[in-house]
């Protein structure tokens, strides 16, 4: 659970993930549905429709019993670079790159609910909500005040805890700092129990996520498309980072014999 | 002259044109834009100062530090307290949703208290010689259950049960001494003890994971041993024959083998090799201090720790929380199993906190079999309210007023309240008042008494999470004391220098179930329950991030089985199914993971599912699967 | 008639345009008045206070917004004057402890993140700027409200987005929408 003040004018927020050390506890999905007053599921909704904007998938080396290996890996929005593929293709230009923080900022208010950019990510890291949000009665009074709630018919995905970034922002402002020192964690990275989730500024070379960036054992998902993430994945099993790849089914890779699969 | 239809028209044409020059139709454009934004029934939150308060978590014995984010006086968010020294800062998704549980749906409003204490009192009264009255605490060690140990000594025929706990509450598991951890399927990492305490002590020890299951930690340990399903005796008695061989090596005597059998049955019974197990026991004699944890309280497997000198190193004792002179007149802790079957006349069950549901099959035998009168003190009817004739509405947490007892890997005695962030709806009844009562206890105070009771004996720290501080309790008064444990701290007993450690015996474990050898070939599967902490909490609807929107966590009543397993008894995946056991039967849906081992379904504990399949720990029971 | 058409026309575009410019903002908006008769003239002349007396900022920065009964009963415990209005309002909320639904004049949309002190405290923006004269007022207006869309009359005026996106272009503040979008 790190961050780090900024001397320069703008930040690139990421983040480091390990794998290796996520027990697939779900903290931070919980904590995030908190922060964010994510409705509980509707009746219907199950894996294909419910709203979780960060999800630990569950992914294995392929073997059966007893060879099977598991790990455990949080998926959230990967805060695309400059060419975020949500981005090009939104009608609405509901979305944005922020250039002040790197934060790929998506306006619920502003979407008209097309899914264009839930088909463009390629992470599944955007949500859709098919219903509008409903809470059991008196639970509405444990919302969040920083986070509006947002109707049914539009898409959501992480943004890296802006409410937590503004309340920030305007600590410091209390401060009497500009507003170029920001200094917060999202809910996911305080929640971890074992600080598998770390956050940072990859312009700050010390930064967890910028050393992440020059360590053998970390990875991106899915880096040869280009959308140049930011968040960061370490592991040391080289089947868990076979996987970031996504090779295509019956493609054998050098250390597995047999399908990955992923459940989650 | 006349005005004709063509007038008309252009009036009403000219009137189009001026309108589009007024704000009129462009503002009712937007407006409709923002009307069909602003739909009704969209809550909007509440605002106000922002406000931080502290408590701690009374959902499970971690008792974690919680760092209520509060609008006004309502918590809106839970967090841990970084740097605490028992919790440091973690918090389980349990406890991170937990200021939700006050508006659960399913939670009981009103109960007949008054009603249920007429007929308690008169069935008490009305006992028979042999007959008892028992008070099942499914949370011993804290104040309350002090209240019911004396309200119990001072009725006739009193009873104070509760489950059997691993080390007998007088002792605790020091993970921050082992070198190498070896564990019979305890969840070390998915809920065990304190996992802020767990994972702080991570990186000091070597875990190996013995487990039929890849459970978490399974998949997280630095060796996983993949055993047969109840074969954690065998590999037990295996491990202590490699150990005994070793004598000379100042470990002690080995217990006897009581079946007789070699260390080649042994390794086949478990599924590893003969050579695995020689590895596994001399890493845990030469790699030590070794620490052996077991999940469902196998007797064997915590031999092992006397023969590899755990006690005094990784297995300390623990002296009691100090208790008030006038509260040691109780009566003894009974564990359920020590109770004649079918004597039970007055049962009251507290299950506002709850440890682990016991089977209500364990329970059910040592009752009357005439009218018993079952009284169940819950927050909803899903528990053993489906078996109770009363079941009175309790407060839940955040509401509750409540100390948690330390956690099975706290070392030193701990005392934390539970202080309540909202105020309980009217009509909860407290149960620790209703039993206190039926015995003219009053226990409406017993808490503060408690809380003197440490002050007076002066030892420990206390500390305090908004400043995350450490005071020793001899330099604080009473009041400031009571008042910094309701505000958000813990008081940690000093290190007993007495070096009593040596001196505390093994609690008896009753194992109700003989272990045949053979399996009932009416049944052939093992079924090993999973989630069984889902099953015990009360859940807040956004845990449905884990168990419904995705595929993290298996929900309750679902089931999972190997591929050859499921042609076997002719499911596929997503099927409806039945599971039966020996003490009933539930509906299942099946999905199909090669993962799982053959032979075995892995089911997810729901409501019923604990009183099918075993007890805490999920013991491995024989059940079969068939189509529904 | 010989231009009989064209007047008829005009009749109409005048007719439209005095209903669109007249009549329309009369029919779109509901008022009612505020549920004491405050008078900021009377507190800034007489009680000397500025506009962070009342309308305060808390520690973390955030603003109070319209200041609670706590505030305002912290004089008016008792009678201070002796005007009609100030009995109602001790007689209807502060014996009764019962907070007053003001109407907020300012409220935006819920989706709106706007921080008042760094707008107060960092660029020194008086509170005349956006919220006009309403400090020396001697009565406060009725809040009027648009009936389809539920916003202020005074969002409408002078407080929608592209009134803020002006002043923040004009000093190159214009970053992205998660800079005010919550």
């Amino acid at each position: 659970m790190t961050s780090e003040k900024k001397p320069g004018k703008t930040a690139r927020y990421g983040m480091m993930i390990d794998v290796d050390r996520c027990t697939g506890c779900g903290a931070c999905m919980v904590a995030c549905a908190v922060e964010n007053n994510i409705p509980p599921a509707h009746d219907g909704a199950d894996d294909r429709n419910g709203i979780t904007w960060i999800r630990v998938f569950q992914v294995d080396n392929g073997q059966d019993y007893p060879n099977r290996r598991s790990a455990f890996v949080p998926v959230l929005c990967q805060q695309c670079g400059k060419d975020a593929p949500c981005v090009a293709v939104c009608p609405q230009q509901a979305v944005q790159v922020d250039p002040a923080t790197g934060i790929v900022g998506q306006m619920p208010e502003r979407c008209l609910g097309c899914r264009y950019c839930m088909a463009a990510c390629p992470y599944h890291a955007r949500y859709f909500n098919w219903w509008d949000p409903a809470w059991p009665a008196g639970m509405e009074k444990t919302l969040n005040p920083d986070v509006a709630p947002r109707m049914r018919g539009v898409v959501e995905k992480c943004n890296f805890c802006h409410g937590r970034w503004h309340a920030a922002k305007q600590l410091a402002a209390a401060d009497g700092h500009a507003i170029e020192a920001v200094d917060y964690v999202p809910a996911c990275v305080e929640a971890c129990p074992t600080g598998a989730i770390r956050f940072g500024d990859l312009n700050q070379p010390e930064s967890a996520p910028a050393q992440a960036a020059k360590n053998g054992n970390c990875f991106r998902l899915l880096e040869k498309i280009g959308t140049e993430p930011k968040i960061y994945y370490r592991s040391k099993k080289d089947w868990v980072r076979q996987i970031a790849s996504a090779p295509k089914p019956g493609q054998i890779a050098p250390k597995l014999a047999g399908k990955e699969t992923s459940r989650g | 002259m006349n005005s004709t239809r063509r007038d008309l028209f252009k009036l009403v044409g000219g009137s189009v044109v001026g309108a589009f020059f007024t704000p009129a139709p462009w503002r009712l454009i937007a407006d409709s834009a923002l009307w069909s934004e602003n739909w009704p029934g969209i809550p909007r939150p509440a605002r106000g100062e922002v406000r931080t308060r502290f408590t701690n978590c009374a959902l499970c014995p971690a008792g974690c530090a919680v760092r209520a984010r509060c609008v006004g006086d309502q918590p809106v968010a839970l967090m841990g307290v970084p740097g605490h020294p028992l919790s440091h800062g973690a918090l389980c998704p349990f406890g991170l949703t937990a200021h939700h549980l006050p508006y659960l749906p399913s939670r009981l409003k009103q109960g007949p208290a008054k009603e249920a204490a007429e007929t308690v009192s008169a069935a008490i009264s009305k006992c028979g010689p042999s007959e008892q009255v028992a008070v099942l605490d499914l949370r011993p060690g804290r104040t309350a259950s002090w209240t019911y140990r004396r309200a119990m000594a001072s009725v006739k025929n009193g009873l104070y049960l509760a489950p059997p706990s691993p080390l007998g509450g007088s002792a605790a598991f020091d993970l921050q001494e082992a070198k190498t951890v070896l564990s019979f399927g305890a969840p070390l990492l998915d809920g065990w003890g304190t996992p802020g305490n767990v994972i702080a002590a991570r990186e000091n020890f070597r875990l190996i994971q013995a487990e039929p299951l890849e459970s978490r930690t399974a998949s997280l340990a630095d060796l996983w041993l993949p055993i047969r399903p109840g074969s954690e005796e065998a590999l037990a008695q295996a491990i202590a024959n490699v150990l005994a061989d070793r004598r000379g090596q100042g470990l002690g005597g080995a217990p006897a083998d009581s079946a007789g059998r070699g260390q080649g049955n042994l390794a086949a019974v478990t599924g590893l090799t003969e050579q695995q197990i020689t590895s596994v026991a001399e890493e845990l004699a030469h790699n030590g201090p070794a620490l052996v944890l077991d999940g469902g309280q196998a007797p064997a497997a915590m031999e092992l720790n006397r023969l590899l000198g755990s006690l005094g190193r990784t297995i300390v004792a623990r002296r009691e929380t100090p208790v008030p002179e006038a509260w040691k007149k109780a009566a003894p802790v009974t564990n359920l199993a020590s109770v004649p079957d079918g004597s039970i006349r007055v049962l009251l069950i507290d299950e506002s906190a709850v440890d682990g549901y016991l089977p209500w099959g364990t329970i059910e035998r040592k009752l009357v079999r005439d009218n018993p009168l079952v009284v169940t003190f819950a927050w909803s009817r899903q528990g053993y309210g489906r078996y109770a004739q009363y079941v009175l509405p309790t407060a839940v947490y955040p509401e509750v007023f409540d100390d948690i007892p330390p956690a099975i890997d706290s070392v030193a005695a701990a005392f934390r309240i539970a202080a309540p962030l909202v105020a309980p709806p009217a009509g909860m009844v407290n149960p620790s008042e209703f039993i206190g009562g039926l015995a003219g206890l009053p226990a409406k105070d017993a808490l503060r008494e408690r809380a003197d009771a440490i002050h007076k004996a002066g030892r420990g720290t206390l500390f305090t999470y908004a400043g995350a501080q450490s005071t020793a309790v001899r330099d604080m008064n009473p009041d400031d004391f009571w008042k910094a444990l309701n505000e958000g701290g813990c008081w940690l007993d000093a290190v007993d220098e007495s070096g009593a450690s040596h001196r505390f015996s093994w609690p008896a474990n009753a194992d109700d179930e003989k272990r045949s050898s053979a399996p009932p070939e009416d049944l052939p599967l093992v079924a090993i329950t999973c989630e069984t902490r889902a099953a015990a909490a009360p859940l807040s609807p956004l845990m449905s991030k884990l168990y419904q929107e995705s595929n993290l966590r298996l929900a309750a009543n679902h089931a999972v089985l190997n591929p050859v397993t499921a042609r076997a008894c002719g499911v596929a995946e997503g099927a409806r199914a039945i599971l039966q056991t020996r003490c009933g039967s539930a509906q299942i849906e099946i999905s199909l993971d090669s993962g799982v081992p053959p032979g075995v379904v892995k089911v997810a504990a729901g409501a019923g599912m604990i009183d099918l399949c075993g007890g805490p720990g999920g013991h491995p029971t024989r059940a079969k699967v068939v189509v529904a | 008639m010989k231009h009989r058409g064209k007047i008829v026309f005009l009749a109409g575009v005048l007719i439209a345009m005095g209903a669109g410019w007249l009549g329309f903002p009369r029919a779109i908006y509901q008022s009612r008045p505020q549920p004491v008769n405050f008078s900021h003239k009377v507190h800034a002349d007489k009680a000397g206070t500025k506009c962070e007396d009342c309308h305060a900022f808390r520690e973390d920065g955030t603003f109070a917004g319209i200041p609670s009964l706590d505030k305002c009963a912290g004089c008016h415990a008792a009678a201070m004057g002796a005007t009609v209005a100030e009995k109602n309002f001790i007689d209807q909320y502060v014996t009764p402890q019962r907070e007053p639904p003001w109407a907020s004049y300012a409220r935006q949309p819920e989706n709106v993140y706007f921080s008042h002190i760094t707008h107060v405290k960092l660029a020194q923006v008086k509170c005349e700027r956006c919220h006009g004269d309403e400090g020396s007022t001697d009565t406060l207006r009725p809040y009027q409200q648009d009936r389809i869309s539920g916003y202020s009359r005074d969002v409408w005026r002078d407080m929608k987005m592209d009134d803020c996106v002006a002043c923040h272009r004009q000093h190159g503040l214009e970053h992205s929408c998660l800079d005010c979008h919550k």
